[in-house]
């Protein structure tokens, strides 16, 4: 008998007589949704987690998230190859610089420059205001990941209210990873006091279009 | 991790004495409550999604086996090899087997509480391999060759000053006072050790069984680099940690940070399931899973089977008045505070920890916090009366306890004594705490200071108070 089987012997006989399994979630789960505008708990909850969101006239976006990463010393704007919308944002940010463009696999390595990853976001939630990012169609989570500085791109009609639909596209075949992500690295470790950029992102940040 | 519960006694004896330690203490225990309540407070439904997660848990420890069988087959069938450990030395030899079957030299670790109960580290160690703790907390004290105090600040008896020092010492880095530049030097650190680390270990909140997914919530980040960036991934998590469905995973989401932190999320929460898929640019290329009964099966088919409800928040560590005083590394292993103290017996055996449960006042704090709605204090004082039937009490503790019930059983008898110790208590002691008494009742003050008694006999005010005079 190997050791699985020995486990499962272990847990049937510790498990006893029972009755059914419930084969349904049970009833009740989600808080009520939130009323009104999902859009603006989300610009509340998003902050909350310690994150930035820019909305509004996309000229006055552009030009205050320019503002933005010049202050955080950011030199490379870091796109995926195949993300559109994350290419259209970096490329329009060009005169806001001086910044450098780049898809490569420099910021992989571990680049020095100081640098900004852009990605189309999947979906966000009001309750927690976080993104949603995953490798779902082979997308890369390294925007999110690895850079200094994390701008995603958020659809306005794609935020959800509660963390319930924002996983229901997954419940039957998951990509590799789902990440959510809420606000910027953070760690207390040393007494208590809230840092932020432990590993990823020092800066969080939401544009939101459409 | 090596053990030392039954040494409890002098174990918190040195922590009181400890000055930075009880700083520390004071520092983070009541802003972790503070912001706990919170939290709460701001979930009109925290009640019902309390009781909701109770009862998916119950649920699940009553069909452990279908649902981890569940997860297993979902698991497999997205490319997770699955192991098995019954103890821990079993797990020891997996985890050296995998890292030399994949040619692993450096492993990067995010936190894991089920890998330090089997000395993980160690054992990898042992097969050549160089293991990274990328937990902020957890890399300082690995620097300081010291065991986690706290589940989820494990470095919280550390100073900056001492942590510079740490820096300066192992990393080569400029001593400095300044917090964030701490931060930036482990950043810059560990940055390099995830991009070429060949095995990212992780530990596991949650398993999801409908869908074979592990489920990890962090702050830091560092649980997502190593789940990404290396080659190969293994997780290390408890049978118990099984949820039925992934529509389950919020009510636990909506617990566990607040419950731990005060936040409504965490930063992060990863749900990886399964090998990087044909297409993708990142993502391991190997995933292994080591599930660890270590006696978790045992505890499943006993009375205290409720206590493999436990989501590791640390919620009762924070509202405990004995973790307050004497932290973490007092208790003598793994886990600490009340979970540490019914969990630690149940795993390592009773008379290897019959200190622990009498690590408590009793006053019921923990099972007001506890988000799966374990009957903590009802579980501690199981385990004491489970220490004295097996003869685990010292024969002075037991006539202590007799004689403690036989005086407050007789009313009569115990007004008598309360006169003349209040008489006594108030010459001998000058309303200060009495350290030593005669045996038998040396058993309660060889551990703890029996309070002045006071001039007036409780009874007496309490008879005053109403009115009642005699």
């Amino acid at each position: 008998m190997n050791e699985r089987e020995s486990l499962f012997r272990r847990l049937s006989a510790a498990c006893g007589e029972r009755g059914a399994a419930v084969e349904e979630p049970l009833p009740g789960g989600a808080p009520t949704a939130p009323e009104g505008d999902r859009v603006a708990l989300f610009a509340k909850t998003f902050t909350a987690a310690g994150g930035v969101l820019l909305r509004g006239p996309v000229e006055k976006a552009l030009s205050d998230l320019g503002e933005m990463l010049r202050s955080e010393g950011v030199t490379a704007l870091f796109f995926p190859e195949d993300d559109a919308a994350a290419r259209e944002i970096a490329e329009a940010l060009v005169p806001f610089g001086p910044f450098n463009l780049t898809t490569g696999a420099e910021v992989r390595g571990g680049s020095a420059a100081v640098t900004a990853g852009f990605r189309a976001a999947e979906a966000a939630i009001a309750e927690t205001g976080t993104i949603v990012e995953t490798s779902a169609g082979g997308k890369t989570l390294l925007p999110g990941l690895i850079a200094d500085v994390h701008v995603s791109i958020v659809p306005a009609a794609s935020v959800v209210a509660r963390m319930e639909e924002a996983l229901a596209a997954f419940t039957e075949d998951p990509p590799r990873n789902i990440s959510f992500l809420s606000g910027p690295s953070k760690t207390a470790d040393i007494e208590q006091t809230l840092t932020v950029g432990a590993h990823g992102p020092k800066k969080a940040i939401a544009l939101m279009v459409g | 991790m090596e053990l030392n519960a039954n040494a409890f006694g002098r174990n918190a004896r040195k922590a009181l004495l400890d000055k930075t330690l009880q700083e520390a203490l004071g520092r983070t225990t009541g802003r972790f409550q503070a912001h706990r309540d919170a939290a709460v407070a701001a979930l009109p439904e925290f009640e019902a999604t309390r009781e909701r997660a109770s009862r998916i848990k119950g649920d699940v420890l009553d069909h452990l086996d279908t649902y981890l069988a569940r997860f297993i087959e979902e698991a497999e069938k997205r490319g997770t090899i699955v192991h098995v450990a019954r103890d821990a030395a079993q797990a020891r030899e997996i985890a050296a087997r995998i890292a030399w079957e994949e040619g692993i030299t450096l492993a990067v670790k995010s936190k894991s509480m089920a890998s330090e109960e089997v000395s993980f580290n160690e054992a990898l160690q042992g097969a050549g391999v160089t293991v990274v703790e990328s937990d902020l907390g957890e890399f300082i004290i690995q620097l300081a060759g010291e065991a986690p105090s706290h589940i989820i600040a494990p470095a919280v008896h550390k100073t900056r000053e001492e942590i510079s020092l740490l820096f300066e010492r192992h990393l080569g880095e400029p001593r400095t006072d300044s917090i964030p530049e701490l931060v930036g030097m482990a950043r810059k650190h560990l940055r390099a050790k995830f991009l070429s680390a060949g095995m990212g270990v992780s530990g596991g909140n949650f398993l999801v069984a409908d869908t074979g997914s592990v489920v990890l919530v962090t702050n830091e980040g560092n649980g997502r680099m190593g789940t990404v960036l290396p080659r190969v991934h293994l997780a290390v998590v408890g049978i118990e940690k099984v949820i039925p469905r992934m529509a389950d995973l919020p009510t636990f989401l909506r617990l566990l940070p607040r419950s731990a932190s005060g936040q409504v999320i965490s930063s992060y929460v990863s749900i990886v399931t399964g090998t990087r898929r044909a297409g993708d640019p990142e993502g391991p290329e190997r995933m292994h899973l080591l599930l660890l009964d270590c006696g978790r099966s045992a505890i499943l088919e006993g009375k205290y089977r409720e206590i493999l409800k436990c989501i590791r928040c640390a919620a009762c560590l924070n509202s405990c008045p004995v973790y307050q005083s004497v932290g973490g590394h007092a208790y003598g292993w793994v886990y600490s505070g009340p979970i540490g103290a019914v969990l630690t017996p149940l795993l390592v055996g009773l008379p290897e920890a019959a200190a622990l449960p009498d690590a408590s006042t009793l006053c019921g704090a923990c099972a007001d916090v506890c988000p799966v709605k374990i009957p903590l204090p009802d579980f501690l004082l199981e385990l004491r009366s489970d220490a004295r039937e097996q003869g685990l009490k010292t024969p002075g503790e037991i006539a202590a306890m007799k004689g403690y019930a036989g005086v407050m059983k007789r009313a009569g008898l115990l007004e008598a004594i309360e006169r003349i110790a209040g008489v006594l208590g108030q010459f001998f002691t000058k309303g200060k705490g009495i350290s030593g008494l005669p045996y038998p009742f040396s058993g309660w003050t060889e551990r703890r200071d029996f309070p002045a008694p006071a001039a007036e006999p409780f009874r007496k005010q309490w008879k005053i108070k109403r009115g009642v005079t005699r």
